[in-house]
């Protein structure tokens, strides 16, 4: 009769790497850091479309002037550009800094709903127990 | 070794870090693909003018125009523009990040 086979016991090094690993896909972003990126990033692009729209469309062809609609006081010039990045680093930061906060809060639900689940289905017979 | 004895962990190891080239290629694939379907899906549609406000582009993005070779060069402009804005915000974010 052929054996049952069976998983063999992880080595210590082995769960010392999965817990890395699983530190690492668990681990929360940063809110303020990720705010941070994003806002940085956002007053790069404003600034740089605003300084190409000045530099390489002097005709005025594109008009960017639609974005004052959203940031208050933008105008396409080279003051406005710095006005529409500390816009965009605004906007960006709130933007980055409420994912950041919405990815924690789901990855934060699901590993409190796999934990309950899996705590559900271990106690589920302990009246057999007793 | 029981487990009490093990020192804290680092609460600095705990915070994510980002890959800085992983979130170039994510970011620069989305620009680029987004502009490669916009394109597409109005060289397509086809009409007497195709595309007039989205060609404006062609004026900050040089040689692009609407069309389907136009659409693999506005690709090209817009990976590499999120490559970059990709690893920006992956490099500012870890060097944040507490």
């Amino acid at each position: 009769m052929p054996r049952a086979l069976t998983p063999p016991e992880p080595t210590a090094a082995e769960e010392r790497a999965l817990e890395r690993a699983l530190r690492q896909a668990f681990a929360p972003l940063d809110k303020r850091a990720f705010g941070l990126a994003v806002g940085v990033a956002t007053a790069l692009v404003v600034f740089a479309l605003t300084a190409a729209r000045l530099l390489l469309d002097p005709t005025g062809r594109t008009d960017l002037s639609p974005l004052a609609q959203y940031f208050y006081g933008y105008r396409e010039s080279w003051g406005g550009a710095t006005l529409g990045a500390a816009w965009g680093f605004g906007v960006g930061f709130v933007a980055g800094w409420f994912v950041a906060f919405c990815r924690n809060l789901v990855i934060a639900l699901w590993v409190f709903a796999v934990r309950t689940r899996a705590e559900l289905t271990q106690t589920r017979d302990f009246l057999d127990h007793i | 070794m029981d487990d009490r004895t093990l020192p804290p962990p680092d609460v600095r190891a705990l915070m994510l870090r980002l890959n800085a080239r992983a979130w170039g290629i994510a970011v620069g694939l989305l620009l680029g693909g987004g502009l490669f379907v916009a394109t597409n899906i109005l060289v397509l549609k086809g009409g007497p003018v195709v595309g007039p406000r989205l060609g404006l582009l062609g004026v900050y993005l040089p040689g692009y125009r609407v069309s389907f070779a136009g659409s693999l060069l506005g690709f090209v402009y817009l990976f590499v523009i999120g490559y970059g804005l990709g690893s920006l915000i992956a490099r500012v974010y870890n060097r944040f990040a507490r």
